[in-house]
């Protein structure tokens, strides 16, 4: 309730509004865009699909490795705040990093999946590894190696699960690839943004629709068997970009990233006015507007998913309705919001609008999805009530709190997504991330940077709290 | 199953290792600010490529980017060593790259302005000044680092009403490039927008403009503005006089197509010194330091 | 094995004393039969003696410790994790050798499951799985043996079998069990269990089935 409160009374503060004299024309002729695509517009749009593959698969591989290794240390403390810093920095900013220094070399695009996915890995991985059964190490004779305990007792109890977390990753690798176009990479993203800014809705819709069926058939061609082929082979399709110039990156270190009071020798004094500076015209005017915007969509997300999920339950409608409802939700949710809020916002104009429901339709067709196949599984009695009765007294109230769990999980994805939002130009601290790079002021940046992971840690603390004190349980989604 | 992990993770780190290392090491690379719809650009700066290439006798590629703080990024790092700047992202530029200097400019660029332009339905009217009418209707700049998009109309927006653009206007936007903000004035998304006068007039000219939806309202004095900008280490690296040789062959592009495609009539020798009034600008405004 | 002798056990659980304090002296050659009711403390007693003798016992706990996604094999073989080098033990898990292979597939053939070996746990069945448990405990070759209830899902001839196979391969063995004629007929000592205390500590040759039923 509180949070529904939050929310409408956030709705009376934020900026929400259809700034386009007419977005229902724009908005049909994305439509038609769609329904007419041109998959032989650009040249490079297949190399740019293998791209994106490719940086996917060697960001999850590489990712998932060190966050493996991070999860066998989880338990120190150090690992942990590490770990848990990593992750609260989105890829986009990451790439924003990289590329000043590393610039367009292949590397960026790597280990701008591979930082956060690793720190994201540790923690599910060592949740994951600290479910397994104790008792077969403990039967262990003693003089077995810890690896080979480990490898033993250990692994195989929970590989299906580190098997089936890892490949749903992916399915997210392949998506953070895809934006990470966004910002010049040569994934999916950099010829969505050409052929959206230029309203070529024909060229954009032929990318979105391959985009979906490379997602939807993944389990077709993404199997255990050709798994080793695709990573030995994806570090090939990377594409060549530009060497490293190694000074480049000690400057960055030493030099860009150095407040520059500090650089300028007006020492300590000179930091807290700039610093003061900094907080009142950009920091705290985007750590309200994150956060009203968070709480908003927060909101609309779980609306939504409760909308959506009768969707895809079996308790209702037939199968013509399901299935329409799945491919809903598959769109819905395989759409990475950071497209999903470009498209609307080159629809609808600059507010917060298309960012809220970008983020509600998203997140809510992932808790949806999540919802609706738990609906599944319950078996209703036979004379069970019908219709919205049905909805409200049978079906809601059994997945109210796995729905709770589903949303407090996500409250600090939403955040994390609300924060790179801005650099699309909603007033979010993305937008101030991105003017401060625009302007070539790295110490700006990074520390806006900063205050946008310890925003995001300390929203998933507090949501962990939540989720710990209703005693709510769930797996993790991405 | 680890083993297995680990081998199939230090073979593909190896390989990545080669793949990458073998980048083109002797390619002159260029960029270009993205001040306009991408695929114009590509096309002209794929002819300049071919041009560059056929007179400096060594490979020239050109690299599109998504934003002008790249394009200066990418110059600072090395990855480029020439690059088609606005007069503040060459400043900046410039700054960035201790003996980096302008080679030359358009013949236009001696003497550049913008166009303030309004959607029909704020009634206003071309004036010559910057007509107290905008104040309240929503405005969107270009891009935040061009000059033309933002320096130059910013400043104008200051000197007039003295306050920042987000108090004089109800809401402030940037649309990311000229063309984008030709067409979001256009449709109605912002009332009033700033651009490029050559933008316009190119789109004027292929007939892309529906003047009735949307007009010119003020004209700004003129200003320095696109440069060619060119490393100061490019000599070490492709030869005693190579600078020069990219000045002249700059100079000397003679052809209509080609010119036609910036739109200029042709290039003139440039210095530094001559976007001194940005700079001066640019750290008025805070944008620089 | 050396004999062993231990005083003052005792073990609480959610501050309530479970058992003890008890003293057990045990000497090589000696099969202990430990009966009593269920909750009389036996369980407890035998993990007690386990984290005291680990070095020189193989155990089969209640709920055999199977790694459920690993083949039959691989469940046996962790009971010699310790005589192999780590390289060793990881081309194991990739590709068993031959030798080990026959090994293990002689084990199980005593057990009644030859054809099980490359069968993942998860899939057995109750009783399968108990002789899973018990030839990882033989294969691991200590000298004692500390079972917490191994026959409680296998048929007659079935329990027979494995409780002639116990009582042979090991030298000594404390065997918690609720069958009291299987006590009688392969322990040679029976120690009755009670309250946590010990009620009745006889060889077996004294003792009739219904000395022992006392206890229950």
């Amino acid at each position: 309730m509180l949070f529904f409160a939050i929310a409408v009374a956030g709705l009376f503060i934020a900026d929400i509004a259809i700034t386009t004299a007419n977005p229902w024309r724009d908005l049909g002729q994305f439509f038609i865009g769609v329904a007419t695509p041109n998959f032989f517009s650009t040249e490079g749009l297949m190399t740019a699909l293998l791209r994106t593959v490719a940086f996917g698969f060697v960001g999850v591989t590489l990712g998932s490795l060190c966050g493996f290794l991070l999860a066998l240390v989880y338990r120190f403390m150090p690992v942990r705040i590490f770990c848990a810093f990593i992750r609260a920095i989105h890829e986009l900013f990451w790439a924003l990093i990289f590329l000043q220094f590393f610039g367009f070399h292949p590397l960026t695009g790597v280990l701008a999946i591979a930082i956060p996915y690793a720190g994201i890995f540790a923690k599910v991985y060592s949740e994951i590894l600290d479910e397994s059964d104790p008792e077969p190490s403990r039967l262990l004779p003693p003089g077995t190696g810890a690896i080979a305990a480990f490898l033993y007792a250990r692994i195989p109890d929970c590989w299906v699960q580190l098997r089936t977390y890892t490949a749903y990753r992916l399915e997210c690798g392949l998506r953070s690839s895809a934006i990470l176009g966004f910002v010049g990479l040569p994934t999916l993203g950099f010829y969505l943004e050409s052929s959206f800014s230029q309203g070529l809705y024909s060229d954009a819709g032929a990318m979105l629709i391959l985009f979906y069926v490379l997602i939807a058939t993944m389990p077709l061609w993404v199997k255990p068997k050709l798994l080793p082929f695709y990573i030995l082979a994806a570090p090939f399709f990377l594409g060549e970009g530009f060497p490293i110039v190694w000074g480049n990156v000690e400057r960055f270190f030493t030099e860009d990233i150095v407040p520059s009071p500090l650089r300028n020798g007006e020492g300590l004094a000179g930091l807290s006015t700039w610093l003061g500076d900094l907080m009142v015209t950009e920091a705290l005017p985007g750590i309200w507007n994150t956060i009203v915007l968070t709480q908003i969509a927060l909101v609309a997300t779980g609306i939504l998913s409760l909308l959506a999920f009768p969707l895809i339950s079996k308790h209702f409608g037939g199968p013509v309705r399901r299935t329409s409802g799945h491919v809903f939700l598959v769109i819905a949710r395989s759409t990475p919001e950071y497209i999903l809020a470009y498209i609307l916002l080159q629809l609808w104009g600059p507010s917060m609008l298309p960012a809220v429901v970008a983020l509600a339709l998203h997140n809510g067709g992932i808790i949806g999805h999540l919802i609706g196949r738990q609906t599944n599984t319950i078996e209703l009695r036979p004379d069970a009530p019908t219709g919205f009765t049905r909805y409200s007294w049978e079906l809601v109230p059994r997945v109210y709190r796995s729905f709770l769990a589903f949303l407090f999980y996500r409250w600090e994805i939403i955040m994390r997504e609300t924060a790179i939002l801005g650099i699309l130009g909603i007033y979010t601290l993305g937008f101030y991330v991105d003017s401060a790079i625009q302007n070539i002021q790295f110490d700006r940046a990074m520390i806006l940077i900063l205050i946008t992971a310890s925003l995001n840690i300390g929203v998933d603390i507090l949501g962990r709290y939540i989720r710990r004190k209703l005693a709510l349980q769930t797996m993790p989604t991405c | 199953m680890n083993i297995k992990q680990i081998r199939k993770w230090l073979v593909s780190g190896f390989l990545a290792l080669v793949a990458t290392s073998t980048a083109t090491a002797q390619t002159f690379v260029f960029t270009a600010i993205p001040d306009e719809d991408e695929t114009r650009l590509v096309e002209r700066f794929r002819g300049i490529a071919d041009y560059l290439s056929e007179q400096l006798e060594v490979d020239v590629r050109y690299i599109p980017v998504k934003s002008y703080a790249a394009a200066i990024t990418a110059f600072r790092n090395n990855q480029v060593q020439l690059a088609w700047f606005g007069g503040l992202s060459g400043v900046q530029a410039r700054a960035l790259v201790p003996g980096s200097e302008a080679l030359a400019q358009g013949v236009e660029d001696q003497a550049f302005y913008n166009y303030f332009i309004a959607h029909k339905s704020t009634g206003l009217d071309r004036a010559d000044e910057l007509p107290e009418g905008i104040r309240g209707k929503t405005f969107t700049f270009g891009s935040k680092g061009s000059t033309s998009g933002r320096l130059i109309p910013e400043y104008h927006i200051r000197e007039r009403f003295n306050e920042a653009p987000e108090t004089v206007f109800s809401r402030v936007g940037f649309s990311g490039n000229h063309t984008r903000t030709l067409r979001l004035v256009e449709s109605g998304t912002y009332d009033v927008g700033a651009l490029n006068y050559k933008v316009w007039e190119k789109e004027l000219e292929d007939g892309n403009i529906n003047t009735n939806d949307v007009k010119i309202i003020w004209k700004t004095p003129g200003f320095p503005n696109y440069q060619w900008t060119i490393r100061g280490d490019v000599d070490d690296r492709f030869g005693e006089g190579f600078k020069e040789k990219v000045r002249e062959a700059l100079l000397n592009l003679d052809d209509p197509a080609l010119l036609e495609s910036f739109p200029r009539e042709g290039f003139i020798p440039a210095s530094n010194d001559d976007y001194e009034p940005i700079r001066s600008v640019a750290s008025e405004l805070g944008i620089i330091d | 094995m050396r004999d062993f002798a231990f005083d003052g056990l005792s073990a609480s659980f959610g501050g309530q004393r479970v058992i003890g304090p008890l003293s057990l002296a045990v000497k090589q050659g000696e099969h202990v039969a430990l009966v009593g009711k269920s909750g009389a403390g036996k369980s407890t007693l035998i993990k007690l003696l386990y984290e005291r003798l680990t070095r020189e016992a193989s155990l089969v706990p209640q709920g055999l410790g199977l790694v459920n996604a690993l083949p039959v094999f691989h469940n046996v073989f962790m009971g010699q994790l310790d005589k192999h080098p780590l390289w060793y033990n990881t081309l194991t898990l990739i590709r068993p050798f031959r030798k080990d292979r026959d090994v293990i597939r002689g084990l199980l053939d005593d057990l009644g499951i030859p054809d099980k070996q490359w069968t993942p746990a998860a899939t057995l069945s109750g009783g399968e799985r108990q002789r899973v448990a018990i030839a990882r405990a033989l294969y691991r070759q200590a000298p004692l043996l500390l079972a917490d209830e191994p026959i409680s899902a296998l048929d007659g001839p079935m329990a027979h079998l494995v409780m002639q196979a116990l009582t042979d391969r090991f030298s000594t063995s404390v065997i918690a069990l609720h069958d009291v004629d299987m006590a009688l007929t392969y322990c040679n000592r029976i120690v009755g269990i009670q309250d946590g205390q010990v009620a009745l500590d006889q060889p077996a040759s004294r003792l009739r089935t219904s000395d022992i039923m006392t206890l229950y």
